[in-house]
């Protein structure tokens, strides 16, 4: 019986394609259905909104951001 | 009796013992002072009362919406804010005459091309009262360029700077220590406080008066006014010299003739000098010191003059004047870029003080630098300059001469040998003429203060190139040495040809997705830093950088503050490296190499490659992995290029590359590393995409599995591996001079199982050697067999007999 899923195609760079990977292993991987390749991969379509808010913490929380210049 | 020889080894390898976080004697007179005369803290008093509308929020301090414009600000060049900041417009036709008065009386904060920013601080006035402008002058200058009325805070705050500041001097007189003053008012209110008055060494109740000096009459040696000025001490010194009772009727004359200005002076005790000078920095009245070398008939001569083809430029000549307005020497630090001739401005010093000098720089490889530029531009003989390191510790002979040092050899606190204290003991023991502390900026404040209580000098120079560190330290050296005499502007001296012309660029380079996942895992600062400098894209963006150049014909360094990836890089491109554990012999002929093979075009660099070494035929720069956000080390790498040999050449570009890892903490660094050039008016470029890098067919790490091998090689890679070198003598790796870390040791024993056959290589199908250190293939050429040599030295015997 062939199963159908809805998917999103997400195209990004290298670095933030690992961060989703990364984050995808760390929950089971209940968002990515398949890695095309180093820049694209497709996630459930369900689960973007989700992805989208992980990832945003994620990156708040690895990457320091370049201070804006602090003149009072 | 091993123990006491180990003891006196460890002190003369240069070596420094952590003096921990004491405190400085007078911290808080420092913290009063810095309090009392901040013009930060004095607006923000101002502006509490200030006129707010809806978009102030937006200026925050330099809200000025209320300020009103003259009628002909269109021809005024400068913007003033209550705070005391500065903006000078560059295109304005009156900028030279308005930057040359700013570079007097405020601090260059940033310089791009144009727009000016500097700012009033107490320092900065200090400074120009010292070299004679009043207050009402710069008051006046100021509201002429001003596009708005002065507000009344800046007003006031000038005032108040220079009211206290600099009114009175400390100056040498015969070896004994006067307080002097234009304004006898001033030094009766000295003498009103008790501790001064008790250091008072006499005993009268009036106050010494004589005649000011002439301003201005200090020939500065190189300058086409030295000429004349030579003739005329020739003429003089055949006439005889002036009775001293004679000199005073002349003098007296003199004050009957004209309203000559004069100076009130009273004698204090020398030995309590350092006393009556933080009692004056406490009550408000700082001291300025100055040396009256001519006039010193006790300390000996030093016979040193520049030599006639040593020409010294106008912005040197500029910083010196300042130095040695009013014929007497002043205290200060001249702010000068890599390259610019640094070296030569201590020289002249040396040469218009003309008595004994002492020279500290942070490592000895320094230190032979100077001996070696003194003996080139100058006429001393060579006996006369001693150099006192771990190595040698030589003292001139006859009564004046030089010694060069370095600050860990002077302010060790352990025990030395007997040899280097009996230096110690002769450096104490005598007055120098000038202090000359090279880099200066790298001294925390409280080994300066050790400096400069074991050596009595009448004078100290400080050069620097960078005058700013990560922590808040710099203010100190304001008191220790003095106020910041002279700052040249980078961009003024490269469009003269004075230092080269530099392009910046920024090269961001992805990182593999196997990198990246690895650098995600949670692991050490040092693994995830090691990974971004490996990072597979950043090592094939130096190759192509370095294949780009070395085609056009550039000679090219590479920097890297880790030497794991130092060594991997260097392999890989079969290019010679240098760092710390490189022995001596290897790096000169390394260097030499690189200056004089054109087979020899790219070398590689740990952090030992960051000052002091001068490598004029480089051109260009790349920079691999650099120490976190220091804005002093990019300043300091930037400067290796900035005296490159080809600068005159038309259309000449050096160039300074950084790669970066995207994504990573190296943005972050990189962006601070380059305020203090960007300040500079250096502009970085961005590149994030190296034009033609995927269609060259060699390159490195280009298949996947080999990046995956790359990987497993960085991963394996123990973290001390990743370690920054730390290298014994330099002061740059801590705060303090260095921590007794020494060049890593080579690993010990280690059991590993394995065949025979593959131990000598059977295994494989022929033996050639990867990634080989191209250093050993710059060894000089010869027979090595012993056999083959005892034979040819048996031949050449042969021929003699």
């Amino acid at each position: 019986m062939v199963k159908a899923v809805r998917g999103t195609l997400v195209k990004c760079d290298a670095s933030v394609k690992a961060m989703l990977v990364d984050i995808d292993d760390k929950n089971g991987h209940e968002f990515i259905i398949d890695e095309l390749d180093e820049e694209h991969i497709i996630v459930k379509e369900t689960k973007v909104a989700e992805l989208k808010q992980r990832l945003q913490n994620m990156m708040k929380e690895r990457l320091k951001e370049p201070e804006s210049s602090d003149s009072e | 009796m091993p123990p006491k020889r180990k003891a006196q080894a460890a002190v003369d390898s240069d070596d420094y013992d952590s003096p921990g976080e004491e405190a400085l004697s007078d911290q808080e007179t420092f913290d009063k002072l810095k309090e009392a005369f901040d013009v930060v803290a004095m607006s923000k008093r101002a502006r509490a009362t200030h006129a707010i509308d809806q978009a102030s929020f937006l200026f925050k301090k330099c809200d000025q919406w209320d300020a009103a414009l003259k009628p002909d600000h269109a021809s005024r060049p400068l913007w003033i804010d209550d705070a005391g900041r500065i903006i000078l417009e560059s295109f304005s036709p009156v900028f030279d005459e308005a930057q040359d008065f700013l570079i007097n009386i405020a601090e260059p904060q940033s310089r791009v091309s144009r727009m000016h920013e500097y700012t009033l601080t107490a320092h900065s006035l200090f400074a120009a009262v010292s070299v004679g402008h009043s207050s009402q002058e710069i008051i006046q200058k100021l509201n002429e360029f001003s596009k708005t009325a002065l507000s009344p805070s800046v007003v006031a705050f000038i005032e108040k700077s220079t009211s206290s500041f600099g009114k009175a001097k400390i100056v040498l007189k015969k070896t004994l220590s006067y307080i002097e003053s234009d304004d006898p008012a001033i030094l009766q209110r000295l003498l009103r406080d008790p501790t001064i008055a008790s250091c008072r060494a006499d005993t009268t109740d009036g106050l010494i008066k004589e005649a000011a000096p002439k301003i201005g009459v200090m020939a500065i040696p190189g300058t086409k006014m030295a000429a004349g000025a030579n003739q005329l001490a020739q003429s003089a010194a055949t006439a005889e010299p002036q009775r001293p009772d004679e000199m005073i009727a002349s003098l007296r004359e003199e004050d009957d003739d004209e309203e000559v200005a004069q100076v009130h002076s009273f004698q204090i005790k020398s030995e309590e000098r350092e006393k009556v000078i933080k009692r004056c920095q406490d009550i408000g009245l700082p001291l300025t010191e100055e040396y009256d070398f001519n006039n010193d008939e006790v300390n000996a001569k030093l016979d040193i003059d520049l030599r006639p083809h040593a020409q010294i430029r106008y912005y040197q000549e500029k910083a010196l004047s300042k130095m040695f307005s009013n014929s007497r020497a002043r205290s200060g630090i001249i702010v000068l870029p890599c390259g610019a001739g640094k070296t030569l401005v201590g020289i002249t010093a040396a040469c218009g003080v003309k008595k004994s000098v002492i020279v500290l720089c942070t490592s000895a490889m320094s230190v032979v630098q100077w001996r070696a530029e003194f003996l080139k531009w100058s006429n001393i003989s060579p006996e006369d300059i001693a150099v006192f390191t771990s190595e040698s510790k030589n003292r001139f002979p006859r009564n004046a001469g030089i010694i060069i040092s370095t600050y860990t050899m002077i302010t060790s606190t352990r025990n030395r040998s007997y040899d280097s204290e009996k230096v110690m003991e002769f450096i104490r023991s005598r007055e120098w003429g000038l202090l000359i502390a090279d880099e200066v900026h790298v001294v925390p404040a409280n080994i300066f203060k050790k400096v400069t209580y074991s050596i009595a000098s009448h004078s100290k120079l400080g050069l620097t190139a960078t005058l700013l560190r990560e922590d808040d330290k710099i203010e100190d050296l304001n008191f220790l040495i003095g106020p910041k005499l002279y700052e040249a502007n980078w961009q003024e001296l490269s469009e003269q040809g004075h230092i080269a012309k530099v392009q910046c660029a920024e090269v961001w380079c992805q990182m593999t997705p196997e990198f990246y996942t690895e650098w995600l895992k949670p692991s050490s600062v040092q693994k995830r830093a090691l990974l971004s400098i490996m990072n597979p894209r950043k090592f094939q963006a130096c190759q192509f950088l370095i294949d780009y150049h070395e085609r056009r014909g550039d000679k090219i360094i590479v920097f890297s503050d880790n030497v794991y990836a130092l060594e991997k890089y260097a392999r890989k491109l079969n290019k010679a490296y240098i760092y710390g554990a490189t022995p001596q012999a290897e790096r000169l002929r390394i260097l030499e190499n690189f200056q004089h093979n054109e087979m020899v075009n790219t070398i590689f660099l740990s952090k030992i490659g960051d000052t002091s070494l001068d490598l004029p035929e480089a051109t260009c720069l790349i920079q691999i992995s650099s120490h976190y956000g220091s804005r002093r080390q990019e300043a300091q790498r930037l400067g290796r290029i900035l005296r490159a040999k080809r600068r005159n050449d038309e259309g000449f570009n050096a160039f300074f590359y950084s790669l970066v890892s995207k994504d990573t903490d190296e943005m972050f660094y990189s962006s601070k590393r380059q305020a203090f050039l960007v300040d500079q008016g250096y502009a970085f470029k961005v590149i994030t995409r190296l034009e033609g890098l995927e269609q060259r067919p060699d390159l490195a790490f280009s298949s996947p599995q080999d990046r995956r091998e790359l990987l497993m090689d960085v991963l394996l890679a123990k973290d001390t591996d990743a370690d920054e070198e730390k290298i014994a003598g330099d002061m740059f790796g801590s705060k303090y001079a260095s921590t007794g870390g020494r060049a890593k040791k080579k690993n010990g024993v280690r059991r590993t199982a394995g065949t025979l056959s593959e131990l000598s290589g059977g295994q494989d199908m022929a033996y050639i050697e990867y990634n080989k250190s191209r250093n050993k293939d710059l060894k000089a050429k010869g027979v090595k067999n012993d056999f083959l040599r005892k034979l040819q030295r048996g031949s050449a015997g042969a021929k003699k007999k």
